[in-house]
């Protein structure tokens, strides 16, 4: 595969499904948005060519995606650029940051949850079914059900307490 | 609120793009951090095999045989035996690289396995200091300059002893994180 396909590709996938990278973006990181969509690309990027079509883009990219988020530490940042920040130039550069006071409350709330329990209530709430939750994540069918049913739970419980109190 | 219209809530943000993408930046950024990546990986196995075979030569060179410092010898067939073992180690490095799925728990293993690999080459390292101390102290014994050569390997040995550790201590610390989210992972089966 020569650069010039890779990154055809990349653009491709960034086309169309950007939206995935943007909400694990947010779900993992509250200030450095910039960093982790970086480290992220970076993951997609170097997958391009063990992409076997076994399985949806979209689900690829919740893999690399979920799998780079999981494992980044802030710190990382120190050894990879070292960069005055004056130099950086920001990747991404915020349209319409949603007002929309339930997505902000969800997001806060999966915020709040480690990081292994925001990566399933993230594929959870795609849509992907348990079956491919466990692909994604290397666990048992069951381990995923009964992660899922507790933190259902936990955030339907606040949910209420949002709803009557408000934030 | 019911997890359905949490739901609604969360693919309702389908429709509104968040953020704008500046491409080219995006492009450059990759490609320099990709550089790195590729660096990094290696450049450490890649350092210790080239500076045991480098010394290894030197030390050859001296012709340790006619000058009769056994020590010399020895110094350099250990060197060449240390670059066998590295290069066999990186080998299966990266042969054992290609065993791990794509999932989050197989990209957690793979890493766990990356580090523990780095650990083990740090505490090689800092064994293999011992043995060579010994031989080139003998060396400096037999050629009357032991004071010297001491004097040099105490520092450079001191150097090299803390870099190693400071190393393995990351390394150590990375590993427990990543242990720490695998067990979490496990957990509630």
């Amino acid at each position: 595969m020569t650069e010039k396909q890779r990154q055809e590709i990349l653009e491709e996938w960034l086309r169309l499904h950007k939206g995935i990278i943007f909400k694990i973006v947010r779900a993992y990181t509250i200030s450095d948005h910039d960093d982790l969509f970086q480290e992220i690309m970076v993951q997609v990027w170097r997958s391009i060519p063990s992409f076997r079509k076994e399985c949806a883009v979209s689900t690829w990219l919740y893999r690399i995606a979920l799998n780079t988020a999981i494992r980044w530490v802030k710190k990382e940042k120190k050894h990879s650029d070292t960069r005055s920040l004056d130099q950086v130039q920001h990747l991404l550069q915020e349209d319409t940051l949603t007002n929309e006071e339930r997505l902000n409350w969800l997001y806060t709330e999966i915020h709040k949850l480690d990081k292994i329990d925001r990566s399933l209530v993230l594929l959870l709430l795609e849509g992907f079914s348990y079956k491919e939750m466990s692909a994604i994540l290397g666990i048992g069918e069951s381990n995923v059900g009964v992660k899922i049913n507790r933190i259902k739970k936990q955030l339907i419980a606040k949910s209420k307490k949002f709803d009557t109190d408000g934030i | 609120m019911e997890f359905d219209e949490m739901k609604k809530v969360w693919d309702a943000q389908n429709n509104q793009p968040v953020y704008n993408i500046d491409e080219k930046a995006l492009l450059d950024r990759i490609q320099s951090k990709m550089d790195i990546v590729l660096r990094a990986t290696s450049i450490s196995e890649w350092c210790l095999i080239l500076i045991n075979l480098i010394v290894g030569i030197v030390l050859l060179n001296r012709d340790p045989f006619r000058s009769g410092n056994i020590f010399l010898s020895i110094e350099a067939g250990w060197m060449f035996l240390v670059v066998v073992y590295l290069a066999i180690n990186r080998s299966r490095r990266i042969k054992a690289s290609r065993q791990f799925d794509r999932s989050v728990r197989g990209d957690l293993d793979h890493s766990i396995s990356l580090l523990d690999y780095q650990m083990r080459i740090s505490q090689i390292v800092s064994w293999n200091l011992l043995p060579l101390g010994l031989i080139m102290i003998g060396a400096g014994w037999e050629s009357g300059k032991l004071w010297k050569v001491s004097l040099v390997i105490l520092i450079s040995f001191s150097l090299a002893l803390y870099v190693t550790r400071a190393g393995y201590r990351s390394n150590k610390k990375r590993k427990r994180i990543l242990l720490e989210l695998k067990e979490k992972l496990d957990a509630d089966i």
